[in-house]
């Protein structure tokens, strides 16, 4: 998946905000099927995972002014926007009705084949996977489905300050296995 | 302050992931600007998980590039157009400083011949609305004039017809009027009245129930006097209490059927109708 850089990010990031047509069109060649693996971490339906991904690219078109390259690299900005985009996504009611629609037909498709835990086994979500259980829980229920500290302490029934160093811990054992 | 135990706290992941809260995120931001150690630590982090996300990445559908670029089409529109803009600038800087100002009122001459043809057209297709308005208008009028006249003289027809009821109605009303019911010959009906100003010796006729004559003929009434039928007159077209003639002395009156324009003597073959005085 290794596109041809003709831009540095920097450049980018200065014809994007330009308002260049071609730049957005390089952006998009090299970075949609990144972005495109962490949205179908949250929203696991293929088809639904590209409306997102457009909408990605909208907000992404319509907010690099508010870029700021001191804050980090243009991916991450990307990634929050993508992870963000996904988690309000799934958690719309439009998503959820549509969902309640599906299910029999998930359940066909679970029955045939195992495209349903397919999402377990791409990108950030399948070295998730390898973490402890009591840290998966955690990193699944706060970054893929977005919910806080405060909210994952009730439905755990754990105490807050116990999430917050536990996901901590996880935090960084999920970044020493991406290393 | 241990920078590296701080690293090691997992707040850069959380920050890096979008997972902070705003407190830890300000914090950082200001401490990753103090120590290199932790700035570069963040940037180890973006950096492995782009290069992860990239490892992993799913080829979305090539229908999305289309219906993005189709999306945002209008905005593109606008940076052309921006764009554009930008290369007459550096032509001041070349010394033909005379010709941006042709060119401006030339343009702008361009946009008062334009601005003028639109004002043109506008004002002849405002004038057309405005002479439709007026013909309809005028049209509108004619109609209410007409409208107008024809209630006029309704209420002419109307105020006559009323003035004559409220004369009779005097008249009937008078206690010198002598009223005689007139009755068919054949079954004693009550077909008409006469009133007879026993003052100023005047005939009145009022025809409440006389048959329709046929056309060639006219009713007659004659006043009795002394056994004798003295003409007193003809009843035309009048409608309510009919004025005849003066009659000075009679004691009965009779309606013939004669035949248009009165006979001197009656047709007693044709008497229809009969009534005696008092």
């Amino acid at each position: 998946m290794e596109a041809v850089k003709k831009y540095g990010e920097q450049e980018l990031v200065l014809l994007l905000k330009q308002r260049h047509q071609s730049a957005f069109g390089y952006l998009y060649d090299n970075y949609s099927s990144a972005l495109n693996s962490i949205i179908m971490n949250i929203v696991p339906d293929y088809e639904q995972a590209s409306d997102v991904l457009q909408e990605v690219f909208v907000k992404i078109w319509k907010q690099i002014e508010t870029y700021d390259d001191t804050k980090g690299r243009l991916f991450t900005w990307m990634l929050n926007i993508a992870r963000n985009t996904s988690i309000d996504t799934v958690r719309s009611k439009a998503w959820q009705n549509s969902r309640q629609n599906n299910e029999l037909t998930e359940t066909n498709f679970a029955a045939a084949g195992n495209v349903q835990t397919n999402i377990d086994q791409i990108g950030l979500r399948k070295i998730v996977h390898q973490l402890k259980e009591e840290h998966k829980v955690l990193v699944e229920l706060s970054y893929f489905k977005g919910y806080t500290q405060d909210e994952i302490s009730k439905m755990l029934d754990i105490p807050l300050g116990t999430v917050k160093t536990r996901l901590r811990t996880a935090l960084t054992q999920l970044r020493q296995i991406i290393r | 302050m241990d920078i590296q135990a701080y690293i090691e706290t997992g707040v850069i992941e959380s920050y890096v992931l979008g997972m902070a809260n705003p407190h830890e995120a300000a914090e950082l931001e200001q401490l990753s600007r103090q120590y290199p150690e932790i700035k570069q630590a963040i940037d180890e982090f973006e950096a492995s998980l782009e290069k992860q996300a990239f490892a992993n990445a799913v080829k979305p559908p090539s229908s999305v590039k289309d219906s993005l670029m189709l999306t945002l089409k209008d905005e593109f529109a606008k940076e052309e157009d921006t764009r554009k803009v930008v290369p007459i600038v550096p032509s001041l800087d070349k010394g033909i400083n005379n010709q941006t100002p042709v060119r401006s009122i030339a343009g702008r001459l361009k946009y008062v011949a334009a601005a003028s043809v639109i004002l043109l057209v506008a004002s002849a297709g405002l004038n057309i609305y405005l002479y439709k308005e007026a013909k309809d208008a005028r049209v509108n009028y004619l109609a209410l004039l007409k409208e107008n006249s024809t209630i006029i003289a309704d209420r002419g027809v109307y105020q006559t017809r009323m003035l004559d009821m409220y004369n009779s109605m005097q008249l009937m009303s008078d206690p010198a009027m002598v009223k005689v019911a007139m009755s068919g010959v054949k079954d004693k009906e009550e077909l008409a009245t006469v009133f007879w100003d026993s003052k100023t010796k005047d005939v009145y006729l009022l025809a409440n129930k006389l048959p329709e004559t046929p056309d060639n003929k006219q009713y007659q009434l004659w006043a009795m006097v002394d056994g004798k039928p003295v003409d007193a007159g003809i009843l035309g077209d009048c409608n309510g209490l009919c004025k005849l003639k003066n009659i000075p002395n009679a004691q009965a009156f009779a309606i013939t059927l004669e035949k248009k324009g009165g006979s001197p003597s009656p047709d007693l073959a044709q008497l229809h109708v009969f009534g005696k005085v008092g």
